[in-house]
């Protein structure tokens, strides 16, 4: 009895491997590392999304060299440690050809050495702080220079003269508004027409600009009357990197205080379509956005981009996602692109092997996206198209201007210097 | 109009600004808020349209011509309906909605809206434009309204900064100072500079007296507003602190579940937003549950608010009903084990909110009465703060009311007092101890209601108020309602006096909770400590 239930066992197992062996020929495992519980999940869980149709998308038309697209989706769940050691489990025991993930940069600063110690590859989708170039990692996001310097060089085309900066505070916008300093000085823009204070260490020099809040904060009485001080003296504009649901506060006390876009927009950094969904969009009318990606770009690549998109989410029956009121973004877009492009690369190298595709990557592949034609660079940065907007009640943005083929720029502090 | 020369749009565009047509205004405005069509019929030159009225089925809207102001018809004689999606705006660029906007700043001086009429002043005053002094000298003489003539002084007084004659100068920074001006600071500022440069001492002193004159203006305006924002803070922390003294304080059952108290009010207060306007679906364990609309509009609708204050109130006070029924009246004499079923039942309640309205949070949006400002001197006054102060002082004497002066109040303090007593002489404490904890959530839920209209409605909205509650609680001293008065209003106070002087939030947060700890060392027992002959106290 033992015996024929060993045999079974074994023949199981035997045929068990062979299935899956057979898999493995015509499919490659790719990594979807994301937080899909915990804070992030609200926005990350999009990305997860749009990740999965374009799989499928790619699925459909053949694959990958031949090769099915299986995807291996973890979840992060808000938690940097954890984004560490799922990161391990993808790359040592998944053996994942190439990781779509990560939104925070706390979380890509904790699996960055993992990337580095397995030789992994990883697509970097949202808009981040720069001041890093890692051969492991790909960034399709926003550099600084692809987000909040063309929203400046735009704020000054229109006359205005006072800058407010105001964010969350964490690295992205502690180092954006750095730089952002540096770049008001090198236009001109005299130091005491930029509000929100300054920090110094003990030379003089400047270590932190703006007004920081933590996350969650919800009294912003004082900053508000601050503002109001400070916008008092004609043309101000105020460039806000406040994340999430502080902006509800925010704007709240902002109505309040009789402050309104024609007075002192503000130009946000940090809300993009699919963030309108938690956010009273109705009293944010008129305020500015600034991407590399909106949903109402007219082209026929984004209506197709679009319309496949919700097509898809009609009929997918992966549990949990939401399928009533979704949007599309620029993270989102930056991640289907991310995709393509490493299909590009694949391609082109006619291998998985990560130095052939990192290889094929830097050697400048483009793609035409749903935002318009994108291309890598060989410092592991993509060039796009940066659009300013204006938000509607809708929660969609009416596009005010395009800055075309903007290079993506990691290094940028301490390069404008002022004259 | 149309031409297509840039510069001689600007040109055309700057002379319409002697012109008295009231076609200008709303031609202008659409063309700037790309609403100004081009519609090319299938022969002929192409005309410039406007559309107007409400979108049919199609989105199609009728359109009239702007240079005769007749409705497109189409071959037939039928009017046309057009899509403005299908119709490509008519262009423009910054440096002609830069002229446009001249020309409507210029006609909006003598706007019959207030708001416009000051709102142009000062863009005029700040362009410092000495070709526009005439318009408003004009203004003046004719101006009745006393903040639009103050305006209309300071955007002179601003220009005449330019003015190349001394004594100009010097009467111009005079009135700014008289004026408190704080918008011309920076222009004083710069006036200032200019006149050290040439070595104009007597412009530069004067200037400097009317810089200091504005920063002591400023001063006091800080210190007002510091105060104002205080008492608001401090009435936030007073209102959703009232109803965890009462449960917390009096009944001695450390309520975790009271900040999900508080997150029921808020999201009634949705519901009853939801359900004046468009309705609302929500999915309930498996079931849909369908809320109809009534759909109000106008003033009926912005009084929703009103209509979801005591609905707030019933609906936090249910359940707080429900949860001293079911769990806490077993756990009146172990208050740690009510610690941890209730933080159980929290987490209970803040998944139920998940299940039901999604982890996103949601909007609810203000009323416009609770939107504006009331500003005296520059000192700005929300009206939804100065509501939330008001009604603050409103729960207080209800609370008061109560307790002191109903039967049930009597009741409520004797079994607080000593339950078994109050039981030997024929009180049903059981009853009591109910309606006591449906009243400390009731306020909880009324709590919500305000929370709703200046922060973040979410599952998680309670977490974010339970530690100020107990904070506020075991400063005031518990067991004493006026000790929760005194705290909150202190805590208030002293957190927004902080982040006045630091002009750092999070560093003024932190020496509040310092301040905190030290003062609890040296009075453990609070503000205020209530006495008893009880022995376990």
């Amino acid at each position: 009895m033992l015996k024929v239930n060993q045999l079974v066992t074994v023949g199981a197992l035997a045929l068990g491997s062979m299935v899956a062996s057979a898999k493995a020929a015509d499919t490659v495992k790719v990594g979807v590392l994301h937080s899909l519980s915990g804070t992030m999940a609200i926005s990350e869980t999009s990305l997860r999304d749009v990740l999965l149709f374009t799989f499928d998308e790619i699925n459909a038309k053949g694959g990958v060299l031949g090769k099915k697209i299986e995807p291996v989706v973890v979840d992060g769940a808000s938690n940097w440690p954890l984004f560490a050691e799922k990161a391990k489990q993808l790359l040592e025991e998944d053996k994942v050809a190439v990781t779509f993930g990560c939104w925070t940069s706390v979380s890509r600063k904790s699996v960055l050495p993992v990337y580095e110690k397995n030789n992994g590859l990883l697509f970097y989708p949202v808009q981040y702080e720069g001041q890093e170039e890692s051969q492991n990692v790909f960034y399709t996001a926003e550099a600084v220079n692809q987000q909040a310097t063309p929203a400046i060089d735009y704020l000054l085309e229109q006359g205005y003269t006072k800058f407010y900066l105001i964010g969350t505070d964490y690295v992205y916008p502690q180092t954006t508004n750095l730089v952002l300093l540096e770049y008001l000085l090198s236009k001109k823009v005299p130091i005491e027409n930029i509000g929100g204070g300054f920090k110094k260490d003990d030379s003089g020099k400047i270590i932190s600009a703006g007004k920081y809040t933590p996350f969650g904060h919800t009294d912003y009485q004082q900053i508000i009357s601050e503002i109001k001080q400070f916008a008092a003296g004609g043309k101000t504009a105020i460039v806000s990197t406040l994340n999430g649901d502080t902006n509800v506060p925010f704007f709240k006390e902002y109505a309040a205080a009789g402050l309104t876009a024609e007075i002192a927009p503000v130009v946000s950094f940090s809300i993009s379509e699919d963030e309108f969904r938690g956010l009273p969009a109705k009293q944010l009318v008129g305020q500015l956005g600034c991407w590399t990606y909106f949903q109402s770009i007219k082209s026929d690549a984004n209506k197709e981009f679009v319309k496949n998109f919700k097509k898809w989410l009609k009929e997918t029956k992966v549990p949990g996602i939401v399928k009533e009121g979704r949007v599309t973004c620029s993270p989102m877009v930056l991640s289907y692109n991310g995709v393509y492009l490493w299909k590009a690369a694949v391609e082109k190298a006619g291998t998985f092997d990560v130095d052939a595709v990192r290889a094929a990557l830097k050697s400048g592949l483009s793609f035409d996206g749903p935002g318009g034609k994108v291309t890598t660079q060989s410092n592991m940065h993509l060039t796009k198209n940066v659009f300013i907007g204006e938000t509607k009640a809708d929660g969609q943005f009416k596009i005010l201007k395009e800055f075309k083929d903007v290079y993506g720029e990691p290094w940028l502090l301490g390069k404008f210097k002022a004259q | 109009m149309l031409a297509s020369d840039d510069a001689r749009k600007i040109q055309l565009v700057a002379s319409l600004a002697g012109e008295s047509d009231n076609a200008i205004e709303p031609l202008l405005k659409a063309w700037r808020e790309d609403a100004l069509y081009l519609y090319e019929p299938t022969e002929g030159a192409r005309v410039p349209v406007l559309l107007v009225g409400e979108k049919d089925d199609n989105d199609g809207r009728a359109a009239v011509r702007v240079d005769t102001g007749a409705s497109l018809v189409d071959a037939d004689g039928k009017s046309l309906r057009l899509v403005a999606a299908d119709l490509d705006a008519v262009e423009h660029t910054s440096a002609l909605r830069r002229a446009m906007k001249g020309v409507l700043d210029l006609l909006d001086v003598a706007s019959p809206d207030r708001k416009k009429r000051l709102q142009a002043i000062q863009t005029i005053g700040f362009s410092q434009d000495a070709e526009k002094l005439p318009a408003l000298q004009k203004r003046l003489d004719m101006e009745n309204d006393a903040a639009v003539k103050r305006s209309l002084r300071e955007a002179i007084a601003v220009t005449r900064l330019k003015d190349p004659a001394a004594n100009v100068k010097l009467s111009a920074l005079k009135e700014l100072q008289e004026l408190h001006s704080l918008s011309s600071y920076d222009l004083i500022r710069n006036a200032m500079r200019d006149a050290e440069t040439v070595g104009d001492k007597q412009t530069a002193a004067a200037a400097k007296l009317a810089l200091s004159a504005i920063d002591k203006h400023k001063s006091t305006i800080n210190f007002f507003g510091t105060l104002f924002r205080g008492l608001s803070l401090g009435s936030i922390l007073l209102i959703v602190a009232i109803g965890l003294a009462i449960t917390f304080g009096l009944m001695g059952v450390i309520n975790m579940a009271h900040g999900e108290m508080i997150a029921v009010g808020a999201y009634t207060t949705y519901l009853v937003e939801n359900v004046f306007g468009a309705g609302i679906t929500i999915p309930f364990f498996g079931f849909s549950l369908s809320i109809p609309g009534i759909h109000a509009s106008g003033v009926f609708y912005q009084s929703y608010f009103l209509f979801a204050l005591p609905l707030s109130f019933l609906a936090a006070a249910l359940v707080g009903i429900g949860l001293e029924r079911s769990i806490i009246r077993f756990l009146y004499r172990r208050p740690l084990e009510s610690l941890l079923a209730t933080w159980g039942v929290s987490l209970l309640l803040q998944q139920g909110l998940k299940l039901m309205f999604g982890s996103n949070n949601v909007q609810v949006s203000s009323p416009s009465y609770l939107s504006g400002n009331w500003t005296v001197n520059d000192i700005i006054f929300g009206w939804n703060r100065v509501f939330v102060i008001g009604f603050a002082g409103l729960i207080v004497f209800g609370v008061w009311l109560i307790l002191t002066k109903t039967p049930l109040g009597l009741l409520i303090r004797s079994v607080m007092q000593n339950r078994n007593m109050a039981s030997c002489m024929g009180v049903r404490t059981e009853r009591v101890n109910m309606l006591t904890f449906g009243l400390g959530s009731g306020l909880a839920g009324l709590a919500g209601a305000f929370i709703s209209q200046i922060g973040n409605v979410g599952p998680s909205l309670g977490q974010n108020y339970i530690v100020d509650c107990f904070m506020t609680v075991v400063v005031g001293g518990v067991g004493n309602l006026a000790g929760t008065i005194y705290s909150a209003i202190g805590i208030g106070l002293v957190d927004q006096s902080l982040q006045q002087i630091l002009l750092n939030p999070v560093l003024g947060k932190i020496l509040v909770l310092v301040a905190i700890i030290l003062f609890l060392q040296w009075r453990p027992s609070g503000l205020f400590v209530t006495r008893s002959r009880n022995l376990d106290d």
